[in-house]
């Protein structure tokens, strides 16, 4: 193997900006590498991979100092044209990167502008090579997100680079399909040899997929390390808001000194270890710890005889829309359900089952086709949007959509101070100090973190206070830390409400957060079942097209029933045969 | 009072109308063509009515473009917006005419320029609801438009449905949030709620597009696009066809045929 990128000594500072963005890095990737770079927000991540398609310094005129070569080529000689036919960049927000109509046009895109006389035949070998070529005429804004992501690639691939740098590849788009992407990197990787650059923050695709780790830290390499060895070092990613993978997590919760890369592996190396249930992790001991909604006084176990106050109901629901043909595309059949006071609702599907659909008819904001949705008592139909706005309140999944106003306080106060409610001033303040947001509150709500815009989004719904709040994919594209903050909020918060319905692809959400399942599919409830059911059931994580937490197949793995739900669970369900004899015998 | 899913005349209508209008989804005669000779066939339509002052020839030439109108599978969003401008357009120049006390020729001769607009107004709506971007910023190029024009148009068109939806998105946000009050005398207090709120939404969109064009930039940067040498590739995938030399032949014998119509039929 030999280096495809050499990096000598590099410094960068963006115009104007204090201070350097990158300082002092020295990096060499050798060919046919697949690097993870991780790091903080802000370590300087983005702008290192910026520099090697020559983006730095020739399209961002900063200072720039040292030495750049990509496959010998010296970036600062060169230009951003001729080292993207070396270098493909895929973007997180990848949609933006999306410019043609049509899937085809969008690939044959920079071979046409290079002026490339065989551009349909990389296109087509692109779009072979992903398994995208049934696409090929469909309008970019049909696709789905992991559909969308695959073009963008494939727009890169036919420029046949030897390297690409995907950004946070995770970050957009679902579980399944952040795999199938992966999958397919492999596969570039290992059969084409193409060097891939990936910026990640999830340990668990790190461990699984990546053959070397550069960690970033305040805009230099801490160190560069085969993967096995990186993963090791749990307590050091840790601290970079890297946290381990939950097997990791799970191995270092019996004090074994172990680095797994899939769940097959952690528990083989358990059942050598010797880990087993403990006698008091019964069905019962987890009822306990199961949560629910502070106003729910009953039982949460659903029965025929549920006494608790029905929010919503739809009964016989049907649903659709026109397609661009004009037919009409049906997405809901005959759905009937009840959401009851107390109920944490997780709404799970593949894309296109109908989540958003079924949150929407729930709110009024939409009325159904078929059948009908009752909302506290009302009718959707008999009522307009913006009275059942004072019932539920649906927040959208991009939180920049809900900034109206200049300021997080004033689109807080938006929707109390326009009902004219005494108290307004004194609600916005007692959510804002809620969400933990009172700091941020005279600023823009597009200038916050990823983590404070969803808490923002959570601060309008509060303040409408509704009896049903509904959320669409609040932990989608987070970090780790923020999703695990949004969770712990989510779960705060629940005492404001009657009940909460959240569409989500987030198993760590529905595993930590939810009581209750709806898994849509085929047009209809597929399952109405506890979190627990829906990971026991492969029929269930099938169709539903989830993947369950690590923790939780890890479990299955074991034969561990109740299968834990989180790392805490774990820890009270599993102990190792010979250290679980020690406490007994100093009990 | 009772809520239903419409399938014409909502939100969701208008969008699947313009990107059905954008694309040209309908088909139709001239979707088969090649852009460079609908853009000239629709030239010729657009300058012929001008040439003449016959009443006869102006209606033929009317009905020659509302038959092709009819070939081109318009939509109705389109087709209605025409209607309303053609019949508010015919009823001011009878109210003109006669609220300045001219007499049936003053109303004639305004009548002759209504027609002549509508014919021009029908041939564009033919030609441009059957071109889809892509055909017609490559029919610019070959006629040596600046690349970043041709690119515009096609972006431009790529845009399109992304910003309605986010307009409707924002839009639903500011109708349930915002202070709610009386419908006023014929709703139009309601009316003038709404007008600001459309307003009002250009705020947060500006802003969210703001912040996704930067990707979009750099991305065109870093797949050749400064770099256009893509000119000829593009214009080597037209063809002119038998179809589109048919197409315009008939149309010019039409037109012909319109004056010569002209020539010996008169009106009053």
């Amino acid at each position: 193997m030999s280096a495809i990128i050499e990096i000598d000594r590099l410094s960068f500072r963006y115009p104007g900006a204090e201070r350097d963005s990158l300082r002092n890095v020295c990096l060499t990737i050798e060919e046919g590498d697949f690097v993870a770079v991780i790091g903080g927000n802000g370590s300087g991540k983005t702008t290192l991979c910026k520099t090697l398609n020559g983006l730095v310094p020739h399209y961002w005129e900063g200072d720039f100092a040292g030495e750049v070569r990509v496959d010998g080529v010296d970036t600062y000689e060169s230009s951003v044209a001729a080292l993207s036919s070396t270098v493909g960049y895929v973007y997180q927000d990848f949609q933006n990167q999306l410019v043609r109509p049509r899937v085809r046009d969008e690939i044959e895109f920079g071979p046409t502008n290079f002026g490339m006389s065989d551009y349909a035949e990389r296109a087509q070998q692109a779009m072979e090579m992903l398994g995208i070529a049934h696409l090929a005429d469909r309008f970019v804004w049909q696709l789905s997100g992991g559909q969308a992501h695959l073009t963008a690639l494939a727009s890169v691939l036919a420029m046949r680079p030897r390297i690409i740098v995907v950004d946070e590849p995770v970050a957009e788009v679902d579980p399944a399909g952040a795999h199938a992407l992966y999958e397919r990197l492999t596969e570039l990787n290992q059969v084409h040899g193409i060097t891939v650059i990936v910026i990640e923050h999830h340990a668990e695709f790190i461990a699984q997929y990546a053959k070397s780790v550069v960690l970033m830290d305040d805009g230099a390499p801490v160190w560069h390390l085969p993967a096995p060895q990186a993963a090791a070092r749990a307590a050091e990613l840790a601290s970079h808001g890297i946290p381990a993978p939950q097997i990791v997590a799970a191995c270092e919760g019996l004090d074994l000194a172990a680095a797994p890369r899939t769940v097959e592996e952690a528990a083989a190396v358990l059942r050598t270890a010797g880990a087993r249930q403990r006698d008091s992790w019964t069905a019962d001991a987890v009822a306990g710890s199961v949560p629910r909604l502070a106003s729910s006084e009953v039982d949460p176990a659903r029965t025929d005889g549920d006494e608790r106050r029905p929010v919503a109901v739809a009964s016989a629901v049907s649903h659709g829309y026109r397609s661009v043909a004009g037919d009409l595309l049906p997405v809901l059949s005959g759905v009937d359900l009840t959401i009851r006071a107390g109920d944490r609702v997780a709404l799970v599907g593949g894309n296109g089952a109908g989540k958003s659909t079924l949150m929407r008819l729930l709110c009024g904001l939409q009325v159904p086709r078929g059948g009908s949705v009752t909302l506290d008592g009302i009718d959707t139909k008999k009522s307009s949007a913006t009275r059942l706005a004072e019932h539920a309140a649906y927040l959208f999944q991009r939180p920049e959509q809900m900034f109206l106003k200049d300021s997080i306080r004033a689109d807080v106060r938006l929707f109390p101070a326009g009902r004219k409610r005494d108290d307004a001033d004194a609600l916005v303040d007692r959510v804002l100090d809620r969400v933990r947001l009172s700091d941020f509150a005279d600023r823009d709500g597009r200038t916050l973190s990823g983590g404070q815009q969803r808490r923002a989004t959570l601060a309008i719904g509060l303040a409408m206070t509704p009896s049903l709040l509904l959320a669409d994919e609040p932990t989608a594209s987070l970090d780790v830390a923020s999703r695990d903050s949004v969770i712990a909020m989510l779960d705060e918060l629940s005492g404001a409400i009657a009940a909460a319905v959240v569409a989500t692809h987030d198993m760590h959400l529905v595993a930590e957060w939810a009581t209750r399942v709806i898994v849509l599919g085929g047009g209809g409830v597929l399952a109405d079942v506890t979190p627990l059911e829906l990971f026991s059931s492969d029929a269930l994580l099938e169709g539903a097209r989830v993947v369950p937490p690590q923790i939780t197949a890890l479990g299955r793995a074991l034969g561990i029933s109740p299968a834990p739900l989180s790392v805490a669970q774990w820890r009270e369900a599993v102990a190792l045969t010979d250290a679980a004899a020690r406490m007994e015998v100093r009990a | 009072m009772s809520r239903k899913t419409r399938d014409v005349l909502s939100v969701e209508w208008v969008k699947l109308e313009l990107i059905r209008t954008a694309y040209a989804t309908r088909g139709g005669l001239f979707a088969k063509m090649d852009p460079r000779m609908v853009i000239s066939w629709y030239l010729i339509l657009a300058v012929v009515p001008w040439l003449t002052h016959d009443l006869v020839t102006i209606i033929a030439l009317f009905g020659l473009t509302a038959v092709s109108a009819a070939l081109a599978r318009v939509g109705p969003l389109v087709l209605g917006l025409f209607l309303i401008g053609f019949v508010t357009d015919f009823a001011y120049a009878f109210g003109a005419a006669w609220v300045f006390g001219g007499d049936h020729e003053t109303a004639l001769a305004l009548v002759e320029i209504t027609l002549k607009l509508a014919t021009v107004s029908l041939a564009s709506i033919a030609a441009f609801v059957s071109l889809d971007p892509e055909e017609l910023s490559t029919g610019l190029l070959a006629w040596k438009a600046p690349e970043l024009l041709a690119f515009g148009v096609s972006y431009g068109y790529r845009m399109m449905p992304i910003l309605f939806e986010e307009f409707g998105t924002v839009f639903t946000g500011l109708r349930l949030r915002s202070p709610q009050g009386p419908r006023g005398f014929l709703g139009m207090r309601a009316l003038w709620r709404w007008g600001t709120w459309a307003v009002q939404a250009f705020y947060p969109i500006f802003l969210n597009t703001a912040k996704s064009v930067r990707t979009t930039v750099e991305s065109l940067e870093t797949r050749g696009f400064t770099a256009a040498q893509g000119r000829e590739l593009r214009i080597a995938q037209l063809r002119i066809g038998a179809l589109d030399v048919a197409v315009v032949a008939v149309t010019l014998v039409a037109v012909v045929g319109a004056f010569e119509l002209g020539a010996v039929v008169t009106i009053a």
